[in-house]
């Protein structure tokens, strides 16, 4: 009888256990980003504050581009498995 | 003549087995963007089916393995996958009408696992393969789902917790519509796969393709065509408990629980350890509503779903058994297999029919 030690693969469960903490958390709060910028970004431009909401959505711009860019990374995963 | 009736037979259940496969775990993809309107219900499975088939072309790499390395492969028979086709479809079935999320790829390695038991002995089973791919994944997927969708919404929460609610929860939305894609993408290249290696490995044995063979063109198309088929018709059942009955969900939990459920499954397929889609999103559900609040979750359904969850395997393997051990009464012909089709279409059309009767279904509207 094998131990269950030797069965599983823990050094593989543990890159499980953080690369999904990392990717589940980083995902979530930088679409929170996006939509922080988005929301900041349309209030001050309709106070008039254009520099500040053009950088709100710069910030948005680019969070939203991470979270695409981590989708187009999952669909890689999915075909190169 | 006997072989190629009993091919078409096991190509036929795979089929319809791919169908339960997408028709139980719709809800995986699009119950939480139901439940929150980021999607209308038709809308949903319509987006979840057209990704779910266009995924099933995006990888053949693990369509040459069933139950790989958790039965003995060079004892499996095509009477023993029929078996075990059986007991998954079986389960599906059994766990859909009670609007039980259960993991149709154990179900069908439990199918497998029970029928190549009867058929070969104990020596047929590899019980560290069982242990190490399927009971320990099953342990880690849920609580790992449960634990990172928790903190995730934590993490959310705090970082929108002062914005307009108006933006907030449009911007979760669209999240959600994205999350969404992503995983009907994996689903369909997941699952699908499981059906085209059934019916390559039975096309295999019968002779029709050489060892070692990809699935052909045919076989793709049927397999793609038939998960997003029962995608479409959607599990409503399942819909209502993953969307809305475990929780009551807002816009920025559906997004939590549904994206980072998504990163958790990539996240484990990269590093080279698969987890079972269900168990994921389920975990991922309970815990994006149990961290805003521990009462908010209904544990006793919860506690059912975990029941379903243990039960799968024995179930399933009870099932595929059991239908092994009934086709060789008729002996190693057509017989047996064409009898017990028989006997379960008759069954299935029996119980539908008594379900309607009852007037008790729940439609796409039922689930928002």
């Amino acid at each position: 009888m094998t131990p269950i030690a030797e069965i599983v693969d823990w050094g593989a469960m543990v890159n499980v256990i953080w690369t999904s903490f990392v990717a589940g958390i980083g995902v979530c709060a930088i679409f929170s980003l996006a939509i922080i910028g988005f929301a900041r970004g349309a209030d001050l431009r309709r106070e008039g504050a254009m520099v500040g909401a053009t950088l709100y959505f710069g910030l948005m711009a680019v969070a939203f581009a991470a979270v695409m860019a981590v989708v187009v990374f999952g669909v890689i995963v999915m075909t190169s498995k | 003549m006997d072989s190629d009736v009993i091919l078409i037979i096991v190509v036929a259940t795979a089929l319809a087995f791919d169908f339960t496969n997408g028709f139980h775990d719709t809800a995986n993809v699009v119950a939480t963007s139901i439940s929150t309107r980021a999607m209308a219900p038709k809308i949903a499975v319509t987006y979840a089916a057209i990704l779910n088939f266009f995924g099933a072309f995006l990888s053949l790499a693990v369509a040459a393995t069933i139950a790989s390395g958790i039965v003995e492969a060079d004892l499996i028979t095509p009477l023993i996958v029929f078996g075990g086709l059986i007991g998954a479809i079986a389960w599906n079935l059994i766990t859909w009408y009670f609007g039980l999320p259960s993991s149709s790829s154990h179900a069908l390695i439990g199918g497998v696992v029970g029928a190549a038991f009867v058929a070969a002995g104990p020596e047929a089973i590899i019980g560290e393969g069982l242990l190490g791919k399927v009971v320990v994944p099953a342990l880690l997927a849920p609580t790992l789902a449960f634990c990172v969708a928790g903190l995730s919404i934590l993490v959310v929460y705090r970082m929108v917790g002062r914005q307009r609610p108006g933006p907030v929860t449009r911007g979760f939305k669209l999240g959600q519509v994205i999350s969404g894609g992503l995983l009907a993408l994996a689903h369909g290249t997941n699952d699908a796969q499981k059906t085209m290696g059934v019916i390559t490995l039975a096309l295999i044995a019968s002779g029709h393709l050489g060892t070692g063979a990809d699935p052909p063109f045919w076989v793709i198309v049927s397999a793609a065509s038939a998960i997003a088929l029962g995608t479409y018709m959607g599990g409503w059942r399942i819909i209502k408990t993953m969307g809305s009955r475990i929780i009551k969900m807002d816009a920025a939990q559906g997004f939590a629980a549904q994206g980072s459920g998504a990163a958790v499954i990539l996240a484990a397929t990269h590093v080279g350890f698969p987890l079972s889609t269900t168990h994921t999103i389920s975990g991922a559900v309970m815990g994006a509503g149990a961290a805003k609040r521990v009462s908010a979750v209904r544990w006793g359904l919860a506690g059912n779903i975990v029941i379903a969850w243990i039960l799968t395997l024995p179930a399933s393997a009870a099932i595929g058994g059991l239908t092994y051990g009934l086709t060789r009464i008729f002996g190693e012909g057509a017989l047996g297999p064409i009898v017990v089709s028989s006997v379960l279409i008759a069954l299935i059309g029996w119980t539908f029919a008594r379900r309607l009767r009852q007037g008790s279904a729940i439609t796409a509207a039922e689930t928002a």
